[in-house]
C-alpha cells in the first residue's frame, strides 16, 4: 500500500519542479542512487541499533539496581542511550527533518564520547562505574569513538534538501 | 573457559565467517549467512536451558542473576531482530548486516561467562 503513494509524490515533485527549470531537475534527483538507509548505509544503522539496544539494557540495569552508587556515571549512560535510539531512529529514515534529527544526534555523540572521554582520564573519580564513553569507548572496543564519524561522513555523502543542492552546486562549479 | 564458551566461539567465529565470504560472492542475503544466524539461535536457546536447569537446581552465577537473564533475553532477541532489518532490502550487504550477530553474541557470552563463572577464560 506504501509504495505506489510514494511512487506518485515523488513523480508530484518531478512533474513540479520540472516545469521551473528542467536542468536543476536531473541535477538534485542524480546525486544518489542508493538511498541512505539501504546498501552500506543498513550497516551504520545496525551498527546504531545495536549500540541504542545494548546501551539502552545497560542504563535500565544500572539505574533500577543502585542509583545511588554512581548517579553521574548512570545518569550519562541513560543520556547516551537516548542520543543511540533517537540516531537510530533517525539515520533509518530519509526525510530532510530525519536527517536534520540524524545530524544532531551524531553530533550531541560525538561531543559526548569525546567529551566524557576526555572527563574520565582528568577526573576518574567522579566516575566510578563505566559508561558506554568512559574512556573514549574502551569498553566497547572504541566502537563508540568511531561510530560518529562514520555516521557524520554517512550524513554528508547524503545531504538532502537545501545542503544537497548546494553540494550539487559544488560539484559542478 | 568451559566448553559451552568455547562452542559458542566457533559458532559466532563460523557465522562471521560464512557472513564475510557470503558478501563477497552473493549479491543477495545467502542462504549459509541465515542458516548461520539460526546455528547462533539455536546455541544461544541451549545456553538458557542449560543455565537455567543448573540455577534452577541450585546452582548460582557469581553475579547478578537477573544481569544474567538481561543478556541472554537481549542476545535471544538479536539474531531475530537483525534478520528481519537485513531483510528489508535484499542485497548483498544484507550479509554483512548479519555477521554482526556473530560478533556482538561472542561479545555477550564473554560477558556472560564472566557473570556467570567470574572469569571468561
Amino acid at each position: 500500500m506504501r509504495q505506489p503513494r510514494k511512487a506518485n509524490e515523488a513523480a508530484g515533485t518531478d512533474v513540479g519542479s520540472g516545469s521551473t527549470a528542467a536542468g536543476t531537475t536531473t541535477a538534485t534527483n542524480s546525486p544518489s542512487p542508493t538511498p541512505r538507509n539501504r546498501g552500506v548505509g543498513m550497516l551504520i544503522i545496525t551498527a546504531y541499533g545495536i549500540f541504542a539496544v545494548s546501551s539502552f539494557a545497560r542504563a535500565l540495569y544500572q539505574i533500577l539496581t543502585d542509583f545511588d552508587a554512581s548517579p553521574v556515571s548512570y545518569t550519562l549512560s541513560a543520556f547516551a542511550a537516548a542520543v543511540y535510539i533517537v540516531a537510530t531512529l533517525a539515520l533509518a529514515r530519509v526525510s530532510p527533518r530525519a536527517w536534520r534529527v540524524a545530524l544532531v544526534a551524531v553530533l550531541v555523540e560525538l561531543t559526548g564520547v569525546l567529551a566524557v572521554g576526555l572527563w574520565t582520564y582528568l577526573d576518574p573519580e567522579l566516575f566510578n562505574e563505566a559508561t558506554v564513553w568512559s574512556h573514549f569507548g574502551q569498553g566497547y572496543g572504541f566502537i563508540p569513538l568511531l561510530l560518529p564519524f562514520i555516521g557524520l561522513y554517512w550524513l554528508m555523502r547524503h545531504r538532502t534538501g537545501p545542503a544537497a543542492a548546494a553540494a550539487v552546486r559544488d560539484t559542478q562549479a | 573457559m568451559t566448553v559451552m564458551f568455547l562452542i559458542g566461539t566457533i559458532v559466532c567465529g563460523l557465522s562471521v565467517l560464512v557472513c564475510w565470504t557470503m558478501t563477497a560472492v552473493r549479491d543477495h542475503p545467502a542462504d549459509s549467512s541465515i542458516i548461520s544466524l539460526a546455528a547462533i539461535e539455536l546455541y544461544l536457546l541451549a545456553y538458557g536451558v542449560y543455565a537455567g536447569i543448573r540455577q534452577f537446581a541450585g546452582a548460582s552465577v557469581t553475579g547478578e542473576a537477573w544481569e544474567f537473564w538481561g543478556y541472554i533475553v537481549t542476545a535471544l532477541l538479536l539474531p531475530v531482530g537483525v534478520f528481519i532489518w537485513a531483510m528489508i532490502d535484499k542485497t548483498r550487504w544484507s550479509n554483512l548486516v548479519m555477521s554482526f550477530v556473530g560478533l556482538v553474541v561472542f561479545v555477550m557470552v564473554y560477558r556472560l561467562e564472566e557473570i556467570w563463572w567470574g572469569s571468561a577464560l
